[in-house]
């Protein structure tokens, strides 16, 4: 006789839950113990300072200059539609992905908190009222263009090429009256400076692939000169490159200190600093191309130039999405460093609010908010950034081993 | 020449050297060479000629110069008149002191928040999945920013009222202090005895190499060289202190009242600053007046505090303190109530009579205010402290008054003096104890090669020991934290990559779970995750280049501060980038060898 056996444990459930993953064994209910009482405390003082002490009226007064610094009321319109073609050319791109896709994940959380401005817009911003939801819808219609004609994809890199251009046009204006009247670069700032700074990517891009392919060039002297460039500039910080862009660009392009704004400084030191570190993401890209690939291109009669453009270069491109992506969310939390040649980015704003006469009025000051404001806002975009990242590598297979 | 010829044999053709590919890398090259070159002259051309039209130096000469910039953090003695390219120097050498402490940190807060996020506790995974998540998305400029001026800054313990920890640690908003050996003169006692320890280290080592080599046996070698170095070294070391006396040209002179004194040498009448010399101070009967004053405590509470200069009670026989004008004390009905005795006390009105202080007695109910700008003088009874010179030969005390001035100027404060403001630490600006009679009696120690340096607070600010300011704190701290976010994802994914099957195995065999990690995982983990850990420490490194957020003097800031003034844009750039180009080779010479050992371990 085989005597009764005990009922099995039940194996579902949040008491099992809580057994499995809090309380198995004694070490791990000690250490759930602790870390509860750690995890209460910082949320307690979180949310007590988050909606008890802390003073959030000059965070809340000062959107404006978070949002664009010193650009003139009257002219909000053209960041605004620049950003409305952003968010179109973004939306055609998921759109054209499908909605389950990686590139409308991460558009839809975008266009949802542009949502969330344009409502608060609607409400207490009467000078950008109607702008904001103007760009929210130039987003849909964009994803709706996208999922309706997924072709249009193929021209996307000539879209973000002219949005590049009449982006910078649109901003600056053309001359001092008209329509269109000119709004000086120095007035740039805000969180409108750091996306600007972070279309520094772009351009990026096509010298990163240059830089990428000199270096595995057989000519010795383009070689060496793109080694020289990669490392040089890979070895020092960007704040530094920022720093010395700033007091040698004029003097090395001998032109006026003045017609050359801070802005053009800046972002030609983060161009370049990002394309140093592009070229060598993609130059592991290049190395993951298995080498058959390259010589049955030139086994089917393609010249060099076809071979490295159709064939290596897609492919060498695809496997480094995740490590660009990588690079893009680095790129985003550096234009911050631009304080350094005196602009004013989204970060800078933090102090200039933080010393207005306002802010000194409240006892003990208003960093902590600004800056958890400025770092809640921050997070928000490079996180998403990197929960893509994420997603990316997953569908790519990269890291699985 | 008949057409057709040459393709018979396509294998000795002639290629036209318009389509011969190395002739045309060999030109594609010299064409870019020549551009090259050519770009570069008009831009060095354009540089030269804008800078001879600004008048700005274009050579290194400007680092001989006079610096003029004041640096309060400096590994090394520097003063304001020393050269440009001393500071540089300093500059780099704090460079180099965030990063080594800050790699050293970030590992262990990094491996130990990898670990954690795979801790099979859910609150625990969850917590370290938090922090690497939110820490690695916030930019560190934000980070630094906000440690240093939201946090540190206004951290509420104020110099005027550190905390004194156990351990001699001191911590206030003004930073962290805590006791530090020092070499002392009688350093070359012991320097003999480091060589030897680490020549005789090299031979253990080599011995016991040799030994497991002949007895063919697998064994650990390094814990005999250390043990000999350890061995000789500590006797050294002992022997210093042996036959200990002071030096009979070591002098210490002191001012009492003004709480200052030197230790020097004196030879043939010159003194020359004898640094890390230990003192003994007594001073029999002394007073020392405070004003009260209205501090900011949080943000609702205010009150009026007394704050004395940090003492302890063992310090002292007796303390006693009286309040300077005692009779409009008592007419108010002021008391004192101590926070922290000797050092703190609130001034408090007993309204309810009940002898302790109360929530809102210590407000005035007239101004709404805390009894601020009240005299309280202190009056000790034998005090006594021993103290370590710092390393231009200061030590100082908190600035006395003798007991009799102290009661003169209780009485001429009794009478309304316009004008006489109090500092915070009751330096009284009364005239008449200009000239004080306040003596104290003092003794040099003598003194092995080390010797153990205490912080303490003579007035305002840190004194003595290893002083770690604000900003170099606010600065490791954002620092530390935000690279240990990376280092945390490297070391899970190295943990994540080792195969199943060794954990299983190990478990198989017996081992604990405790063992299986330690033993079996970690090892195999750190094999994959040093390479990426090491360019982590680099980009700490390059980061603390930021430093200038938390005003920290580390080689950037001073660099650009030296370019604002001089001018010289260019010789610094190269300076800059030559600095950072030899610590990435340095890193990239430590990562190579590490690829190379751990190779060698692979097979």
């Amino acid at each position: 006789m085989i005597p009764p056996r005990p009922a099995p444990v039940k194996a579902h459930g949040f008491r099992f839950w809580l057994r499995k993953n809090l309380f198995n064994g004694p070490f791990n209910s000690a250490l759930t113990l602790v870390a509860a009482v750690v995890a209460a405390w910082s949320l307690y003082n979180l949310g007590n300072f988050i909606f008890v002490e802390g003073s959030w009226g000059q965070v809340w007064r000062n959107m404006r200059l978070f949002g664009v610094y010193r650009y003139p009321v009257e002219h909000l319109w053209r960041p605004l539609l620049a950003l409305g073609m952003m968010l179109g050319l973004m939306g055609v791109m998921a759109g054209a992905a499908g909605r389950k896709s990686i590139v409308a994940g991460a558009f839809l959380p975008i266009q949802g908190f542009v949502a969330v401005v344009s409502a608060v817009a609607v409400i207490f911003w009467p000078s950008v009222r109607f702008l904001w939801p103007a760009a929210l819808a130039l987003g849909f219609i964009g994803y709706f263009v996208g999922r309706r004609w997924p072709r249009a994809v193929k021209y996307l890199s000539w879209g973000w090429g002219a949005w590049l251009v009449v982006g910078y046009l649109l901003l600056s204006g053309f001359t001092a009256g008209g329509a269109l009247g000119r709004v000086p670069v120095r007035d740039w700032g805000g969180f409108l400076l750091t996306l600007i700074l972070f279309t520094g990517i772009i351009p990026s891009f096509p010298i990163g692939i240059a830089l990428a392919l000199g270096r595995n060039s057989k000519l010795p002297a383009i070689k060496y000169f793109c080694i020289g460039f990669i490392e040089v500039v890979r070895g020092a910080p960007l704040i530094m490159w920022l720093f010395i862009a700033s007091l040698l660009l004029p003097l090395i392009l001998n032109v006026d200190a003045n017609s050359l704004p801070a802005i053009m400084r800046a972002y030609v030191a983060i161009t370049l600093f990002s394309a140093a570190y592009m070229a060598e993401n993609v130059r592991g890209g290049l190395q993951a191309v298995p080498r058959g690939q390259g010589e049955a291109a030139r086994a089917l009669g393609l010249s060099a130039w076809q071979t490295t453009l159709l064939i290596v270069l897609p492919q060498a491109l695809r496997a480094v999405i995740p490590a660009i992506v990588g690079q893009a969310i680095g790129l985003f939390k550096d234009t911050s460093l631009v304080f350094i040649v005196g602009l004013v980015d989204f970060f800078k704003v933090g102090d200039i609010v933080s010393v207005q006469p306002e802010a000194l009025l409240v006892t003990g000051g208003v960093k902590l908010e600004v800056f958890l404001f400025i770092a809640v806002i921050y997070f928000f975009f490079a996180y998403r950034m990197s929960i893509a990242s994420r997603q990316l590598e997953k569908r790519l297979g990269v890291g699985e081993r | 020449m008949q057409p057709g010829k040459s393709s018979v044999s396509p294998s000795t053709a002639v290629v036209p050297f318009w389509r011969n590919v190395k002739i045309i890398g060999v030109i594609a090259q010299f064409v870019f060479v020549i551009a090259l070159v050519a770009g570069i002259g008009i831009l060095v051309n354009n540089v030269v000629t804008a800078l001879a039209k600004a008048n700005l130096p274009a050579d290194f000469s400007f680092l001989g110069k006079p610096a003029g910039i004041p640096i309060a953090e400096r590994a090394i003695p520097y003063q304001v008149t020393d050269t440009y390219a001393r500071a540089l120097v300093i500059g780099f050498l704090n460079t180099l002191k965030i990063a080594v402490v800050g790699v050293v940190l970030a590992t262990v807060i990094g491996v130990f928040m990898g670990v954690m996020r795979l801790s099979s506790n859910w609150l625990v995974r969850t917590m370290a999945s938090v922090y690497v998540e939110v820490l690695r998305n916030i930019p560190l400029a934000v980070q630094i920013v906000f440690w240093y001026s939201a946090v540190l800054l206004p951290f509420p313990p104020r110099i005027s009222d550190p905390i004194a920890l156990p351990g001699g640690l001191i911590m206030s908003n003004v930073g962290l202090a805590f006791p530090f050996l020092y070499p002392t003169y009688r350093f070359g006692v012991w320097v003999p005895y480091l060589i030897a320890a680490a020549v005789l280290a090299c031979v253990a080592w080599w011995w016991r190499r040799r030994a497991l080599a002949k007895a063919d046996r697998v064994g650990s070698v390094w814990p005999f060289p250390v043990v000999t170095f350890l061995v000789v070294a500590g006797l050294g070391l002992g022997l210093s202190y042996l036959g200990r006396s002071v030096p009979s040209d070591l002098t210490f002179t002191f001012e009492a009242d003004r709480g200052r004194g030197t230790t020097a040498f004196v030879v043939d009448g010159k003194s020359r600053p004898a640094a890390f010399v230990p003192v003994a101070i007594e001073i029999e009967k002394a007073s020392l007046t405070v004003s009260s004053q209205n501090l900011v405590e949080s943000r609702q509470d205010v009150r009026g505090s007394v704050r004395f200069p940090l003492m302890s009670e063992r310090e002292a026989d007796a303390f006693e303190f009286t309040f300077a004008d005692a009779a409009a004390a008592e007419e108010r009905g002021l008391q004192l109530s101590f926070d922290k005795y000797p050092s703190v006390a609130t001034i408090y009105v007993d309204r309810n009579g009940n002898g302790k202080l109360d929530a809102g007695e210590d407000v005035d109910p007239a101004t709404n205010r805390g009894y601020g700008g009240v005299d309280v003088v202190m009056t000790v009874t034998n005090f006594r402290r021993t103290l370590v010179s710092d390393r231009d030969g200061q030590v100082r005390t908190p600035t006395f008054k003798h007991i009799d001035e102290a009661a003169a100027a209780v009485e001429e404060s009794a009478a309304p003096r316009a004008g006489t403001r109090f500092s915070a630490f009751g330096q009284a600006a009364t005239a008449t104890v200009s000239e004080s009679a306040l003596t104290a009696k003092t003794e040099i120690q003598p003194v092995g090669a080390l010797v153990l340096s205490r912080a303490y607070v003579p007035v305002s600010n840190y004194e003595g020991g290893m002083r770690l300011t604000v900003n170099y704190l606010a600065l490791l701290l954002a620092l530390v934290v935000y690279t240990s976010s990376f280092i945390a994802e490297i070391v899970r994914g190295g943990i994540l990559a080792v195969p199943k099957g060794q954990r299983e195995a190990a478990r198989a065999i017996g081992l604990s779970g405790v063992q299986t990690f330690s033993l079996i995982i970690f090892p195999q983990a750190m094999r994959i995750v040093l390479p990426p850990m090491i360019s982590q420490y680099l980009n700490l490194t390059k980061n603390s280049s930021l430093a200038s957020l938390a005003g920290y003097a580390e080689l950037f800031v001073i660099a650009s501060v030296v370019s604002n003034q001089t001018g010289a844009a260019i010789p610094i750039a190269l300076l800059l980038i030559g600095a950072y180009l030899a610590i990435s080779l340095a890193f990239s010479v430590v990562l190579n060898q590490v690829n190379a050992r751990l190779a060698l371990v692979e097979r």
